[in-house]
């Protein structure tokens, strides 16, 4: 048995279309992916803009301007009061970085620095205190073009909000101040100014930062997965007397079919863990998908995977009366096709397969596809490991399922014919 | 080395597929130390016979017995005293000779301090010896024979069954691969061999059944084959003047089967005879006709085969 184990192990790594297929397939289309997709989280992140700020009179005389341009600049103030009453007003995550700022003493200085594409625009202060945003035709063109620096249009969108906030407060603030000077004293007028600072605010309600791409990498492993499922068509059509020739020499042989079976597929599993963790281990540090910071647990992930892949193809592979190249088609085409309804596809394919999720849960719950991509999922967003027990659950059944209806096939040890 | 010990028993085996009678009533019977060649044209019921003796087939009804007891799908301790060296080559294309050789060889023998020395025999009766790491894709169609023979006979079995080993392999191939098998029987084995080629059956075979039909048509020794048949011997004339009458007398005699002439050589195919040749060439110098070289070949395992199963096209 043991001698069986090594040499299925022996014959499955030396199996040049399948560690194709297992190692540089899904490192390639992951690859791929990443080039495709790689931006689209960057065009969705602020960048800093780089912009000059004209510290003249009207800046000067500007009341909380600088407190403003330090907390977007992401520097502490010259004060830690200064952060502290930023975060406060403008509700401006210290994290995030808007600004680049360089400050000079005149307009003309900061028109010197726009010419010479040192800045992207610059801040200006009027006489009565309201900030003015002036940017360069280039950057206005860069910002419009979306595919030259990803993330600008967003930053600018974002600082021309907030400038926004910044002076209708502002004239809000002077507004009432005129009129009823004594306001500062009471607790509704800076609960007023604090409701009108509230914009969006982002928050976590998953385990981890949602990724947009993350779920096509996900896909990718459920894809993966199942083209594992060669490994052990091949391990039981060589074992079978009436599937080829040399399972009738090792029928013949004194050692029992069901240890050359165990054997193979204890191999297979083996060899699929072995291709499906380099895979994994590429996506998680090659193209940098998360898995939701619980990387031991996407390694169980794998193996659950690669054992219900194992069961699958030993059901396959135990189908009388087909020749082991139509097996292998059947797997790759079964592998190609169900991938469709987990999203591997593109956008299409994911609104199909979260079409499927909500309107037909069971065709998603007996999609193993979908179930080895959900494992991942999982992982990545919930926050009880318990979505990721249930899917493990869903993957065993399906695995005892495939097994069964492969050991009532395989359960012959005499042929009608061969 | 032949002993009266059976080695393999049939008795009335019947199996059928379907309607059709693939193995009907058949008998065999194999002593210990023997070479046994199974002959019949194909789709005769030779390998089915052997799959059901190898317990690989259902079969009907009839008994089976492999030195002394029934073979079943679970009867390890026989299986482990037979090799197979089936039609079709079985291995692994991905594992080197060496490693195939190993293979096999430890299904019988697990221990790897007691399989060494068999693998390293194999690999020098199959004549490896030069192409120990490599796999099998890139040997020839007679090596890959002989890695086929070398994974059937690694764990020196008792009884080993060939089943068409020299199909497409060249006549250096052949030759080794006939001496081999007689030397793994002076060395005690039992062989079952079948084969479509008469004269490597001729030539190893102790004793030879010819089977049709799923049926038992004749059992000997090449020699008593021979004699069970009416055909004679064949006997070719160069000759450039043979008329159509001389022709027709010479097809007027008692003994003959079968004459053809193509212009240059007669053949004639007798019966059984002691004077044949005279009276045939009495026939050609009364008629005038020159006689050349002339042969005179008695019958051969090929003229018994024809005769007992027939010219017609199988499968």
């Amino acid at each position: 048995m043991w001698s069986t184990f090594i040499v299925t192990m022996k014959a499955n790594l030396r199996d040049k279309s399948s560690l194709f297929w297992l190692i540089v397939f899904p490192i390639a289309l992951a690859t791929m992916f990443n080039g495709v997709f790689g931006n689209l989280d960057q065009a969705m992140s602020i960048t800093p803009v780089s912009v000059a700020v004209v510290e003249d009179t009207n800046w000067t005389n500007a009341v909380g301007v600088d407190t403003l341009i330090t907390a977007m600049s992401g520097k502490n103030g010259d004060s830690g009061k200064a952060q502290d009453d930023s975060r406060d007003v403008m509700d401006i995550d210290p994290g995030v970085t808007l600004l680049d700022v360089t400050k000079v003493d005149s307009v003309s200085q900061a028109r010197e620095l726009l010419s010479q594409d040192k800045t992207d625009g610059y801040l200006k202060a009027d006489d009565d205190g309201r900030i003015a945003l002036t940017l360069s035709d280039n950057t206005v063109t860069v910002a419009n073009n979306g595919t030259q620096e990803a993330g600008l249009d967003v930053s600018l969108s974002a600082l021309d909000n907030v400038l926004d906030q910044y002076n209708r407060t502002s004239v809000t603030v002077k507004s009432v101040l005129k009129d009823n000077p004594t306001a500062p004293a009471t607790r509704t007028f800076w609960n007023g100014i604090n409701a009108s600072m509230n914009a969006t605010k982002e928050v976590t309600l998953t385990n981890f930062k949602p990724s947009v791409m993350a779920r096509y990498y996900y896909a990718l492993m459920g894809m993966a997965c199942l083209v594992a499922m060669s490994y052990m068509i091949h391990t039981v059509t060589t074992a079978q007397a009436n599937l080829s020739a040399l399972g009738i020499r090792r029928t013949v042989a004194p050692l029992g079919r069901a240890k050359q079976l165990i054997a193979g597929f204890l191999a297979g599993w083996l060899c699929s863990c072995v291709c499906l963790l380099v895979a994994l281990a590429y996506i998680r540090y090659g193209c940098g998908i998360e898995v939701g910071g619980r990387e031991p647990a996407a390694v169980l992930a794998v193996v659950v995977a690669s054992f219900m892949t194992c069961a699958f193809g030993t059901m396959i592979g135990a189908i009388p009366k087909l020749t082991t190249g139509v097996k292998q088609g059947m797997s790759t085409a079964i592998a190609c096709s169900l991938s469709l309804f987990s999203g591997l596809y593109g956008g299409f394919a994911m609104e199909l397969s979260d079409l499927i999720s909500r309107k037909a849960p069971l065709l998603a719950a007996i999609n193993p596809a979908q179930q080895v991509t959900d494992l991942f999922y999982s992982l990545m967003y919930y926050d009880t490991y318990q979505p990721f027990i249930r899917t493990c659950a869903i993957l065993l059944a399906m695995s005892a399922v495939f097994l069964a209806a492969g050991v009532i096939m395989l359960r012959r040890q005499r042929y009608e014919h061969l | 080395m032949t002993t009266d010990t059976t080695a393999v028993h049939v008795s009335q085996l019947v199996k059928r597929y379907g309607d059709m009678v693939a193995l009907d009533y058949f008998d065999l019977d194999v002593k210990q130390g023997e070479i046994f060649g199974l002959l019949g044209p194909n789709g005769s019921g030779k390998t089915t016979a052997i799959n059901c003796i190898l317990a690989l087939l259902t079969y009907d009804s009839g008994t089976i017995r492999v030195f002394g007891q029934p073979m079943t799908p679970t009867s390890y301790d026989l299986k482990r005293r037979i090799g197979i060296v089936p039609q079709n080559v079985a291995v692994f294309n991905e594992l080197t000779v060496t490693e195939n050789i190993d293979y096999f060889c430890s299904l019988y023998v697990p221990k790897k301090a007691e399989r060494e020395p068999l693998v390293e025999e194999a690999i020098e009766f199959a004549g490896l010896q030069d192409f120990r790491k490599f796999r099998p894709g890139k040997l020839s169609g007679g090596l890959l024979r002989r890695l086929n023979i070398a994974c059937g006979i690694a764990h020196k079995p008792d009884l080993i069954f060939f089943d068409e080993p020299t199909v497409a392999v060249d006549p250096q191939s052949r030759n080794a691969i006939l001496e081999g098998i007689q030397k793994l029987n002076k060395a005690g084995a039992t062989v079952i061999y079948t084969s479509h080629y008469m004269e490597e059956v001729e030539q190893i075979c102790d004793r030879i059944l010819i089977m049709d039909h799923g049926r038992h048509l004749a059992l000997g020794t090449a020699d008593e084959l021979k004699a069970m048949i009416d055909t004679g011997e064949r006997i070719a004339i160069e000759t450039l003047d043979l008329t159509d009458e001389t022709l027709a007398a010479v097809r007027a005699l008692a003994f003959v089967i079968e004459a053809s002439y193509d212009g240059r050589e007669l053949e004639v195919r007798c019966r059984r005879g002691e004077h044949n040749l005279v009276d045939l060439i009495g026939v050609l110098r009364t008629s005038g006709a020159n006689i050349g070289h002339l042969t005179s070949r008695p019958p051969s395992l090929n003229d018994v085969f024809l005769e007992l199963t027939g010219k017609a096209l199988r499968d």
